[in-house]
């Protein structure tokens, strides 16, 4: 009993101790997309830059502040592995500028929202979850919550979840259902891709 | 990207009925195997059935629903469209707070009934939304999520004719909506059950209405449409069923960079 007792009480401790480590690290979190949110308004809200400049300007926050690398891997799903080298490679250059020519337009239709930082959580071992809202004149705040890694000091967003719909699950099937209708060639969805991108 | 619910909807729930509830009997058997939302494969056993109906309704949308909708937003001044689904959502009280019940959620019950009692009073009727300026918000119910909270999974996805993206859940939740709903009593005891009809109609009008914007630009940006809606629904319905709070997302393997052999993504699929 004593053993269980003293296990207990050090397993309790060694808790106490990593917690101010956990509680730094969902601060800089926050910190993080706090700053990347002001960025990203920064540019918007500069209305008078041409269409080009404006996609440049978020194609650099992009790529700055999300793992492309990685989300676009986990988009591909099982499929990354049935790629070539080759295929993989296109494929990663070709994805990142998907999303910057998808959002980019999106983001074109900024009429001076403001992001509000809410919450962060530990969610696993690597990831922390940062929940924001989306503040917008004449209508309710938008839920946005950031799945931000830390990875060599430096954190990275590795998915935007959207009143509950995640960026990264609803690429991750719609390239799935690409690449099976063609019957499971990765090459269908390049096709698509290049076209896209063009 | 802000998701207006059930973009598609609009149209009849009556004859589905009688199919719905030979569907609860294959639910049974499906639910089993989806209790988790993520089912074999990509679950929707029905896609080429699916695809078909998604196609006419996109048909019936551009024609009729989408031109309709858009007169209505014309014609209609935002503040009375506003009061036209406030009193529409009011009247949907009684089916969410039997929901809320049936969830076993007391404080949601709480709200609704309090929500129904404010604004049926002092928001004339319902016409206007007080009870959300008092504290007490709007929450969505339906008999779907019921099952879900009940740990249902979703059986397949559906693509209803006129109502749009369900599943075989979500359609029997339907059904059994509309049977709960004090207001069909009402409606066939004095013999004006077009008003049902009515009622269904222009929810569906104001709701397309609404998601003209985001449905064009989800469209737009689409590779593939139907699957991109088939994601969202299935996402939007699971974050219902959760009242929001999504306990976790999936998790996202970290991968090694340096290994181009990639034995972990192994993890990712999802069959």
């Amino acid at each position: 009993m004593r053993i269980i007792a003293k296990t207990l009480f050090a397993v309790f401790i060694i808790g106490l101790a990593f917690r101010p480590a956990f509680a730094d690290e969902t601060h800089e979190a926050k910190m993080f997309v706090a700053s990347l949110g002001d960025n990203a308004i920064k540019v918007l809200a500069r209305s008078e830059l041409p269409k080009e400049e404006r996609t440049n300007e978020f194609r650099r926050i992009l790529t700055t502040g999300f793992d492309m690398h990685l989300i676009g891997r986990y988009v591909l799903g099982r499929y990354w592995r049935r790629a070539s080298p080759v295929e993989r490679s296109e494929y990663s250059a070709l994805f990142q500028e998907f999303i910057v020519l998808t959002y980019a337009n999106q983001l074109s239709q900024y009429d001076g929202q403001t992001l509000k930082i809410k919450t962060a959580r530990e969610d696993g071992e690597a990831d922390v979850i940062v929940r924001t809202e989306i503040i917008q004149a004449g209508g309710p705040p938008i839920r946005v919550d950031w799945r931000v890694r830390s990875k060599d000091e430096t954190f990275k967003i590795i998915d935007v979840v959207v009143e509950g719909i995640s960026m990264v699950i609803t690429q991750r099937d719609q390239f799935a259902s690409v690449i099976e209708r063609a019957g499971g060639k990765v090459e269908s969805l390049l096709v698509e891709l290049r076209t896209r991108t063009q | 990207m802000p998701l207006t619910k059930s973009p598609f909807s609009i149209g009849k729930r009556f004859r589905l009925v009688g199919v719905l509830a030979v569907s609860l009997l294959l639910s049974a058997c499906a639910s089993t195997t989806a209790g988790n939302e993520e089912a074999p494969g990509n679950g929707d056993p029905l896609e080429g059935l699916n695809r078909m109906v998604f196609s006419i309704n996109l048909a019936a949308d551009f024609v009729i629903v989408r031109p309709v909708a858009e007169l209505y937003r014309t014609v209609i001044p935002a503040p009375g469209r506003k009061a036209v689904v406030a009193f529409l959502r009011n009247l949907e009280s009684p089916v969410v707070l039997a929901n809320d019940i049936l969830q076993g959620n007391i404080p949601r019950a709480g709200n609704t009934t309090a929500r129904f009692l404010i604004n049926s009073t002092l928001g004339l009727a319902g016409i206007f939304d007080v009870a959300a300026k008092m504290g007490f918000p709007r929450h969505s119910e339906d008999f779907g999520q019921t099952l879900g909270v009940w740990g249902m999974g979703e059986g397949f996805y559906l693509v209803l004719p006129a109502f749009g993206p369900s599943s075989l859940r979500d359609a029997f939740g339907l059904g059994v909506d509309y049977y709960m709903d004090p207001l069909r009593y009402w409606a066939k005891d004095t013999d004006q059950e077009r008003l049902m009809l009515a009622r269904t109609a222009v929810r569906g009008i104001d709701a397309r209405a609404r998601s003209i914007e985001t449905l064009d630009e989800i469209e737009r940006s689409s590779i593939d449409f139907y699957a991109t809606v088939r994601s969202l629904y299935r996402q939007q319905r699971q974050s219902e069923i959760h009242n929001g709070e999504v306990p976790s997302l999936p998790v996202l393997p970290d991968f090694s960079l340096d290994d181009p052999d990639d034995d972990e993504t192994a993890l990712l699929s999802d069959d």
